[in-house]
């Protein structure tokens, strides 16, 4: 397994045991552990810590040191838990509603590229990919609420499906600057070409002066369309009991919060890919320390990778934590009057800047 | 226009002020408060952290006059019923049996020393029902009836939550009662022996 | 062309055409929905059922609909003693016990004819603001929640958390406490109590500084609340609001001011009003602002309360207490100023019994939640659950 580019991902590609893709299996096995493994710690776990020392709380403190088994704990209720189907809901749409769910924010983790060395698909088109396979998330939300036959539910289903419609515009716009300034759409390529040895001076949020406006936008952008606070009106708890999910209960419960915690690392791998470098080591090469030389590879890139998830997954939280929710016409004027036309002024001035400036 | 600008600004800067006091509390939780009751006189001189406890664990003291579990000191109860007239809710059971005059002695004095002229086989208390509002407690003469601090006493039988305080078992009431019952019948018909030879 | 409005629902565009109506286009008619909000709703704050005629997400009427935490306070108060009424009155606005028993006090005072010693005058006072404080924390700590902030709600239930712990070591409750009693109190507070509370009252001010930051200033807070739900001075006093709602309405009315009792009028204050700077007076920011900045006030009374309470040498805090009450035939209404508004007791006595014939609570919920259907008409279902919030309702003293 050597350092070329994708060179894991290509070799378990290769890997065909009896004649049967086993290594594609694997390939797509990866993502899913990892969306998993890291709702069930940090998402679940790290966000119920995290909220909890905000408010001056300890949190979850019972189940092991520290609570860290509370999820699991958890985790055993709801597999236990009656799946309940409510006599009035539509069964076919109520029981698709959160595979879609699920399925939405999975598909996206084929083109996020893990390390230098493996990424599920190289599509040259992977970004716009990402852009365009969120947009399926909205079916399973419908199909959520509406299947759910509950009157808060279609709420929460038909605020959501206004407001992830809206937001991809200035969203797709921002991370067009992105794309803009790489020349091309391939993840993969958009990381190798942050790559250099001053570390974070390559990423692109510092190779232009006006990139963290798209930068900006794309974070808060992204926050709505994975319904994050202060972005959560479809499920807005205080207007609308739990909004599109609450009729939910059990593992299907279960799927849409895996869902809601993978879009949410879906959107932080993106920014920091086009904007932060993806898995390249921030860290300058310093004279005789060769600091970002030591720290990049196919196992380093990995680490950089998430750990960047991570931050931007801390920042949704802590956001979530600090902010009062908005309203359904407030949102649509930050979508429309604020974001969409910052993000165009950013796309032009992106554009003359490099076209202009070499 | 400026309205525009100024909105985003006050926007950007509000959430931003927000956003490093939610910070400040996240980076001070390496700090905990600590247990300390309000009559302590370092209460407020406590650390800013976390302040929850880890309740069966950890609680916060009572202070010594909180009204929570009602209890009665059984020795000191000389029967009055005071209390249970007093109950606005009716939380408290008794039945006095009247103590025969040689069993003045076995019936026992209060802590006081007032002469205790009652047996009392039933005092019930039903804590599940019981307000504590403490009304009863300042009706009792012997100060014997008194709320306890504490404040956690669940169980998960409903009739455990009727408490029994009488000094007499059922056999032993039965059996004052039919004394009394005799000493009363014999006084009777010595009486009317008296008002006859009259 | 001409438009006509309202041919079934939806407007319905038509055009004349030798002297016959074509129909050019037609709104899609949309239908109401009836949505039951609550009792059991996250915002509604207790067992509150408001029916929604909604069309979209806009209202179009919300009728309250009360009784679902009904428990026959007055009926039960004809049927105990006067000193036993007290614990009931705790549980008419639990979140501020205090208060409701200094309203049941003085009435019962006032048909008595009580001189009361000042030392419990003081006490008295220098409770009931603090419980006033813990009330409007509440108040505002689930308004954030309302809105969708939880972080404030924590905050203002750990500074509430001191407030409660004080008053459980004066009472011996947390918050049913007893504590006020006619003609007294059941017990002079403990030897380091007022130094305590000033103590407290130190910790608190930096506290509510940094709540105002975290929540009262946040642009996503004043845009939720600015401008919504706004009730006209006259359209309130008219509905007989009182407390922090009426004077959210810009009127400066505060019966601690304008029918002083206790030893309210031996203390500078200010009576909260909006300046109309922030917010538009009589919206729901209003109400929000008048609360926190009586939070402030409150502090401010304590303080004086404490620098001007007698000494407690030769202090009995049951000597008034009358041994047997027994009014004569008479009746009375005394009102005081509760966090909520105006709680007013009225009652009768037959000049017999050591009973209420009659106890009535005006209760100041009630009569600021009859506004719910004015205040609703035409608002969104997020706005509906900021005003529902900033009316500050306490399910227990609405249905009582």
């Amino acid at each position: 397994m050597g350092n070329s580019l994708n060179a894991w991902s290509e070799a378990l590609i290769g890997f065909n045991l009896l004649g049967l893709p086993l290594g594609l299996i694997v390939i797509a096995v990866i993502p899913l552990l990892f969306i998993a493994l890291y709702s069930l710690t940090y998402g679940v776990y790290g966000e119920r810590k995290i909220s909890a020392f905000m408010q001056d709380r300890l949190g979850p403190m019972e189940v092991g040191k520290w609570g860290i088994l509370q999820t699991i704990a958890d985790i055993l209720k709801l597999i236990q838990k009656e799946d309940i189907l409510p006599t009035s809901a539509d069964r076919f749409l109520f029981v698709i509603g959160p595979g879609i769910l699920f399925v939405g924010s999975f598909l996206a983790y084929a083109v996020l590229p893990f390390s230098p060395a493996f990424i599920g698909a190289s599509l040259n088109v992977g970004l716009y990919y990402a852009i365009g396979i969120v947009a399926l998330e909205v079916v399973g939300i419908l199909a959520a609420g509406w299947g759910s036959n509950n009157k808060w539910s279609l709420y929460g289903a038909v605020r959501s499906v206004a407001q992830i419609v809206s937001y991809e515009i200035p969203a797709a716009i921002a991370l067009l600057c992105g794309a803009m300034m790489a020349g091309t759409l391939d993840m993969q390529q958009i990381n190798v070409l942050q790559s250099g040895e001053y570390g974070f001076a390559h990423f692109y949020l510092f190779q232009s002066p006006i990139a963290w406006l798209p930068f900006l936008i794309y974070f808060i952008a992204s926050l709505a369309e994975v319904n994050r606070a202060p972005f959560d009106i479809p499920e807005a708890e205080s207007e609308l009991v739990a909004g599109y999910f609450t009729e939910y209960s059990g593992m299907k419960f279960a799927v849409i919060f895996l869902a809601e915690y993978g879009s949410m690392f879906m959107v932080s791998a993106i920014i920091s890919v086009v904007f932060l470098g993806g898995w390249n080591s921030p860290l300058p090469n310093l004279g005789s320390f060769a600091l970002n030389t030591w720290t990049n590879g196919p196992v380093w890139g990995a680490f950089w990778m998430i750990s960047k998830g991570f931050f931007f997954i801390f920042v949704q939280m802590w956001l979530r934590w600090t902010l009062p929710r908005l309203r359904v016409d407030q949102l649509m004027y930050l979508c429309w009057k604020v974001l969409t036309p910052f993000a165009f002024i950013s796309f032009v001035l992106t554009a003359i800047w490099e076209i202009y400036v070499p | 226009m400026s309205e525009y600008f100024g909105n985003i600004k006050t926007g950007a800067v509000t959430i931003a002020t927000g956003m490093g006091i939610t910070l400040k509390h996240f980076f001070n939780a390496v700090h905990r408060k600590g247990d300390a009751g309000l009559d302590d006189v370092d209460y407020f001189r406590q650390v800013d952290g976390l302040c929850t406890l880890q309740y069966p664990h950890e609680t916060i003291p009572t202070p010594a006059n909180a009204r929570y579990r009602l209890n009665n000191d059984i020795d000191d109860c000389i029967g009055c019923g005071q209390c249970v007239r007093a109950c606005p809710i009716g939380c408290i059971t008794m039945e006095t049996v009247k103590v025969a005059p040689d069993d003045l002695g076995a019936c026992g004095k209060t802590r006081d020393g007032q002469q205790k002229k009652f047996w009392i086989p039933v005092f019930d208390i039903d804590v599940a029902k019981c307000m504590t509002c403490g009304i009863c407690t300042t009706v009792c003469p012997t100060e014997c009836l008194a709320h306890t601090p504490v404040a956690d006493f669940s169980e998960f039988d409903r009739s455990n939550f009727i408490y029994h305080f009488g000094n007499l078992t059922r056999l032993e009431a039965e059996a004052k009662r039919r004394k009394l019952a005799d000493i009363q019948a014999k006084a009777k018909a010595e009486k009317e022996k008296k008002e006859e030879e009259n | 062309m001409q438009e006509l409005d309202t041919v079934g629902q939806g407007s319905v565009r038509v055009t004349r055409k030798s002297d016959k109506l074509v129909i050019l286009e037609k709104d899609l008619a949309t239908e109401q929905m009836v949505l039951a909000m609550g009792p059991q709703h996250p915002s509604t704050h207790g067992v509150l059922k408001l029916e929604c005629l909604t069309d979209g997400e806009v209202i179009t009427e919300a009728i309250p609909c009360l009784g679902y935490l009904h428990r026959c306070f007055e009926k039960c108060c004809e049927n105990v003693d006067y000193p036993a009424i007290v614990p009931y009155t705790d549980r008419l606005d639990y979140l501020s016990g205090m208060n409701s028993e200094f309203a049941y006090a003085l009435a019962v005072e006032k048909l008595l004819d009580l001189e009361i010693p000042r030392r419990v005058e003081f006490i008295r006072v220098i409770v009931s603001e603090l419980n006033r404080i813990a009330s409007h924390l509440v108040a505002i700590g689930t308004y954030g929640i309302d809105l969708g902030a939880f972080t404030p709600f924590l905050f203002c239930f750990r500074d509430r958390e001191i407030i409660l712990g004080l008053l459980e070591w004066a009472s011996g409750a947390r918050m049913l406490y007893n504590y006020i009693w006619i003609g007294g109190l059941a017990y002079d507070v403990p030897t380091d109590f007022l130094k305590r509370v000033r103590e407290f009252v130190a910790y608190f001010r930096p506290k509510a500084v940094e709540l105002q930051n975290l929540l009262t200033e946040n642009e996503i807070f004043v845009k939720r609340t600015h401008g919504i739900g706004i009730m006209p001075a006259d359209v309130a006093i008219n509905y007989g609001w009182s407390g922090p709602m009426l004077r959210g309405s810009g009127v400066k009315w505060d019966l601690r001011r304008n029918d002083p009792y206790s030893v309210y009028p031996e203390i500078d204050f200010k009576v909260a009003v909006p300046d109309g700077k922030h917010s538009v007076i009589g919206d729901c920011l209003s109400r929000h602002l008048v609360r926190a900045v009586e939070m402030e006030e409150s502090l401010k009374i304590i303080e004086q309360c404490i620098d001007k309470i007698p000494s407690p040498e030769g202090f009995n805090s049951r000597s008034a207490i009358p041994k047997r009450i027994r009014p004569k035939a008479g009746e009375v209404y005394s009102r005081a100023e509760n966090p909520r508004g105006e709680l007013g007791f009225y009652l009768e006595s037959d000049g017999k019994s050591t009973k209420p014939v009659r106890c009535k609570a005006r209760s100041s919920c009630f009569v600021n939640l009859s506004a719910m259907k004015d205040l609703s008409k035409g608002q969104l279902i997020p706005d509906l659950v900021a005003i529902i919030g900033s009316i500050d309702i306490v399910l227990g003293e609405v249905d009582r």
